[in-house]
């Protein structure tokens, strides 16, 4: 099957800094993959590399087998089909909601016929219908958002990019408005590709992420192997909430550094320093693995509804644990981690 | 809230600035010097050409020999113009002049923008609708109302109101800066203004707080905060009244007050013309113009503040009290001076036979009013060819503006920030000099001056000479606009498979179509009047109507002056009230949509 984005040894570097480096990506057809990085991992810069608003220095990248950009041949943006919504949306605002979405048909040179067949779909799928008359300005948040959506989906991409279409949003409406969109984009077959900075909005949506890291992807999995086997430190640090212990490993478990409890029983067959990933919720009490315990005392604690979300320094490091409780600052702590959810990560 | 130093300079177009992703193929760059080389090569050719050719002329006086071209370097004659004493005298006159008014207005302009942002007022939409009306009258028209006004058989005298020595005290420095103040304190009050309001309460409240009496805040804390924009409002005026040739051609004139200005287009168009002698005296007056520039440059890269966080409070308004009456009336005073008592001076004398008879009912007249609104007159020819003439001016400025700024808008790098210093050095440019500079290009230079569009002494060149005038304002009030688009609106459009031209036209320009509609009225008015230009490229066809506003003072036929002054500001008032009433309400919705609306659930 011809992959509906594929990007092939593609570098950018600008002012001097490398901003992509020698980057493959392959993103298959009705698949959703994330970009998911910090500020300045290129995550941005590669995906106005495939809208075509911006020019890598060297690569390939194919949009529906079709080559969009090499060393001597580039199209244009506006003849890749490809459908992108902006973080801001970009709505015309001098224009109803109708013709934000006939304006790029029209420039496409379709007929009228097929152009009020499109709208209509597009404005029914995204619910908009009684909207069509209506200008940006005369729209919620959410309502904007679909308005980007189906202007995208009237022109019928082979490909649509997403650059963190949430992040104009507070924490109260992301989760709601990240559902609906998906829930359009997956009506309609599309593929997209997202960018996003935010992890919980790229486990959400994602059939794979891609975490990126100066320019190049560290790991490209799907979101639950990248939760449960992060490739390395930099990545399970990049999957919020995980604390990283060091210490030293044998076959088989773990010596946390600074530390005079037992060894852990781990599934890692790891040797000499490592990390262990350590995931908040995988904390219990102590007797529930009486020989795999860990000591400690609370630094910190904030509740957090379902649990307490507590800091405890175990010798010289901190972890950070949710727990059922919430014992005073400064008392000391006993809980226990299960072997098979020991994590160990060379350093 | 937190103040830093701000470090960088062009605050003017600061709103502009934004980082743009960079095109690096060498596809994008020929793509890029396509579409911008024609653009660039016309702002070198209608501004950068004619102003070096004034520079270079000054030192290499030969260039233009009529008996053969001289390309020697020579300053010899730069340093003779220098030594004689009536240009050194001009020099003098020139910074007297501007010293004094840079002071006066400022102070005016300050007290007129404190009384207008930070206290309560009665009579206050006639107070505050001031500064905009007297900045929009062109200088020579006050300076020529003050001399009916001022002068020994003029309207003051008549009623009594003019002392003898104050008469003859107004035709000499102490004149030109009264005059000069009235007509130039609005910019020093839109500066500072503009500078109040910014400044909220919250430093205010802040000191109050720590400790600090009223009197404590307003020097330690409100006094260095506005402390650049004084400093800059001193600066614009100063070179405001450098560059100024209307009250140079006038009461100056008149008074025999010499100054660069005047010294420039007597030396270039009085028989015999000395192009060494206006090119040494163009090359002093933009040198000192330079300094001025780099001063206010030196100046907000070192001084100048800027909010880097925080949300601005409501400026504290004080409630003067009683004392609001008496400075009520002390700003209706200055509004009656600066606007209202000039405009009915130049109402009377277009309605009346003499000046000396005054407000006699048989001295009342229609004939100056009818002349200048009949076809075939001269005066009515000249006011009809001068509205042509802004109209197309305007549309051809604000076209090449449009184009310019998106395209300076699109690269980005470094060429922007050198054109907007440009445009922004260039606006400071005395218009006297620019046309000395269109004199010497197209009557002078070969291949320009065999040029049959524009052609030297035809109304194309004075078109083109009023569009380079008119180019870098226009081009700095619509760059701010672009640059304050979200640069995705247009690759939104691109994605969507829109050609440049369909941007440009269906998302670009109906976006910013207010900004250029203020620039197309701001050009159309300012060339309606716009005398340097056509003073110095009268075609032969027939003056424009400033020119033919001065002919006809100079000649002693003021009233009929009037009555062409009074015609052109009530037709130029009228095109650009409608024009700016129909696009406000027709672009209405558009400000009102372009607005950012909370983000909330469907």
């Amino acid at each position: 099957m011809t992959a509906a984005l594929f990007c092939r040894d593609v570098s950018k570097s600008l002012g001097g800094r490398m901003v992509l480096s020698a980057l493959n990506l392959e993103v298959n057809a009705g698949e959703v993959v994330s970009l998911l990085g910090a500020s300045g991992s290129g995550k941005t810069t590669l995906l106005r590399i495939v809208a075509g608003l911006a020019n890598p220095d060297s690569g390939v990248v194919s949009v529906a087998g079709r080559e969009v950009w090499n060393a001597r041949s580039v199209v244009a943006p506006e003849q890749r089909r490809i459908g992108m919504v902006f973080q801001d949306y970009a709505l015309w605002p001098h224009m109803t909601v109708a013709k934000n979405l006939s304006f790029g048909l029209r420039s496409q040179g379709l007929n009228d016929r097929e152009i009020d067949k499109r709208v209509s779909h597009a404005l029914e799928v995204a619910r908009l219908s009684a909207l069509r008359e209506r200008y940006p300005s005369e729209l919620s948040g959410g309502q904007q958002q679909r308005v980007a959506i189906a202007r995208c989906l009237a022109g019928r991409p082979s490909l649509m990019l997403f650059d963190e279409p949430l992040s104009n949003l507070d924490a109260a409406l992301r989760e709601d408005m990240r559902m609906e969109m998906m829930e359009l984009v997956r009506d309609e077959g599309t593929t997209v590709l997202y960018v996003t900075h935010d992890q919980a909005d790229a486990m959400a949506v994602s059939d794979r992420i891609a975490i990126m890291r100066a320019g190049s992807i560290a790991q490209l999995d799907t979101p639950q192997r990248i939760y449960d086997t992060p490739a390395d430190p930099f990545v399970a640090n990049f999957i919020g909430g995980f604390s990283l212990i060091e210490g030293q490993a044998g076959d088989g478990w773990f010596k946390p550094g600074g530390d005079d409890s037992a060894p852990l029983r781990t599934i890692s067959h790891l040797s000499g320093n490592g990390l262990l990933v350590v995931r908040p919720e995988d904390a219990r009490p102590r007797d529930t693995h009486p020989t795999n315990v860990l000591k400690g005392i609370v630094q910190a604690r904030a509740f957090q509804g379902r649990c307490w979300r507590l800091s405890v320094a175990v010798g010289p490091q901190r972890l950070r644990l949710d727990w059922p409780e919430g014992p005073a600052i400064g008392s000391a702590i006993e809980f226990s981690l299960p072997p098979e959810r020991c994590l160990i990560l060379a350093t | 809230m937190t103040i830093s130093q701000k470090d960088g300079a062009l605050a003017l177009a600061g709103g502009a600035v934004r980082a743009s992703m960079t095109r690096s193929s060498s596809a994008g760059s020929r793509q890029f010097w396509r579409g911008a080389l024609p653009v660039y090569l016309l702002f070198f050719v209608l501004i950068g050409l004619p102003l070096g050719l004034v520079l270079v002329q000054a030192i290499v006086p030969g260039l233009f020999n009529p008996r053969g071209m001289d390309f020697r370097l020579n300053p010899a004659a730069l340093l003779q113009a220098l030594a004689s004493s009536r240009v050194a005298v001009s020099i003098v006159h020139s910074l007297q002049l501007a010293g004094a008014v840079a002071i006066t207005a400022t102070a005016l302009g300050g007290a007129f923008a404190f009384l207008v942002q930070r206290c309560s007022l009665p009579w206050r939409g006639v107070i505050v609708s001031l500064p905009w009306l007297v900045f929009l009258t062109p200088s020579y028209l006050k300076a020529l109302a003050w001399v009916l006004l001022m002068s020994p058989a003029g309207y003051l005298a008549q009623f009594g109101l003019l002392p003898p020595a104050l008469g003859q005290a107004f035709f000499g420095l102490p004149g030109l800066v009264f005059v000069h103040t009235l007509g130039l304190f609005p910019m020093a009050s839109f500066i500072l203004g503009s500078a109040l309001t910014g400044l909220g309460s919250e430093f205010e409240d802040a000191a109050r707080v720590s400790g600090a009496s009223p009197l404590g805040v307003w020097l330690r804390i409100n006094g260095p905060l506005l402390a650049p924009a004084l400093a800059l409002s001193l600066i614009v005026i100063f070179a405001e009244v450098l560059s100024d040739f209307g009250m140079a051609s006038t009461i100056a004139r008149s008074s025999n007050f010499g100054v660069l200005t005047y010294g420039i287009y007597a030396a270039a168009s009085d028989y015999p013309v000395d192009f060494p002698l206006a090119g040494s005296q163009a090359l002093v007056l933009l040198l000192l113009v330079v300094v001025v520039v780099l001063a206010d440059r030196l100046l907000r890269r070192q001084k100048d503040f800027r909010l880097i966080s925080g949300r601005s409070k409501a400026a504290r308004i004080y409630d003067l009290g009683a004392w609001r009456w008496p400075v009520a009336i002390a700003g209706l005073i200055v509004a009656v001076l600066a606007l209202y008592g000039p405009l009915i001076a130049i109402i009377v004398r277009a309605s009346s036979q003499t000046l000396g008879h005054g407000l006699a009912w048989d001295n009342l007249t229609t004939a100056n009013l009818a002349q200048a609104l009949s076809l075939g007159t001269a005066a009515n020819a000249a006011l009809g060819s001068s509205l042509v003439y802004a109209a197309i001016t305007a549309v051809l400025a604000c076209g090449t503006a449009l184009l310019l700024a998106i395209r300076l808008e699109a690269i980005g790098g470094v060429l922007r920030p050198v054109v907007l210093g440009l445009s922004l050095g260039a606006v400071a440019v005395p218009g006297i000099v620019l046309g000395f500079g269109y004199i010497l290009l197209w009557n002078q230079v070969p291949g320009f001056r065999d040029s049959v569009f524009p052609r030297y002494g035809d109304a194309s060149l004075l078109v083109t000479g009023y569009v380079a005038a008119a180019l870098p304002y226009c081009l700095i009030v619509i760059l701010s606009a672009v640059g304050q688009l979200a640069p995705n609106l247009g690759d939104a459009a691109r994605l969507q498979g829109v050609g440049g031209l369909g941007r440009i036209l269906q998302i670009t320009l109906p976006l910013v179509l207010l900004s250029v509609a203020t620039a197309f009225l701001l050009t159309f008015i300012r060339t309606v009047f716009e005398l340097p230009m056509s003073q110095m490229l009268i075609p032969q066809s027939g003056p424009a109507a400033p020119s033919m506003i001065l002919k006809l003072f100079s000649h002693d036929r003021d009233g009929l002056a009037s009555a062409l002054a009074l015609t052109a500001m009530v037709a130029t008032g009228t095109i650009g009230g409608a024009a700016w009433l129909v696009l406000n309400r027709f672009a209405a919705f558009r400000r009102t949509s372009a607005l950012p609306v909370e983000r909330t659930a469907s």
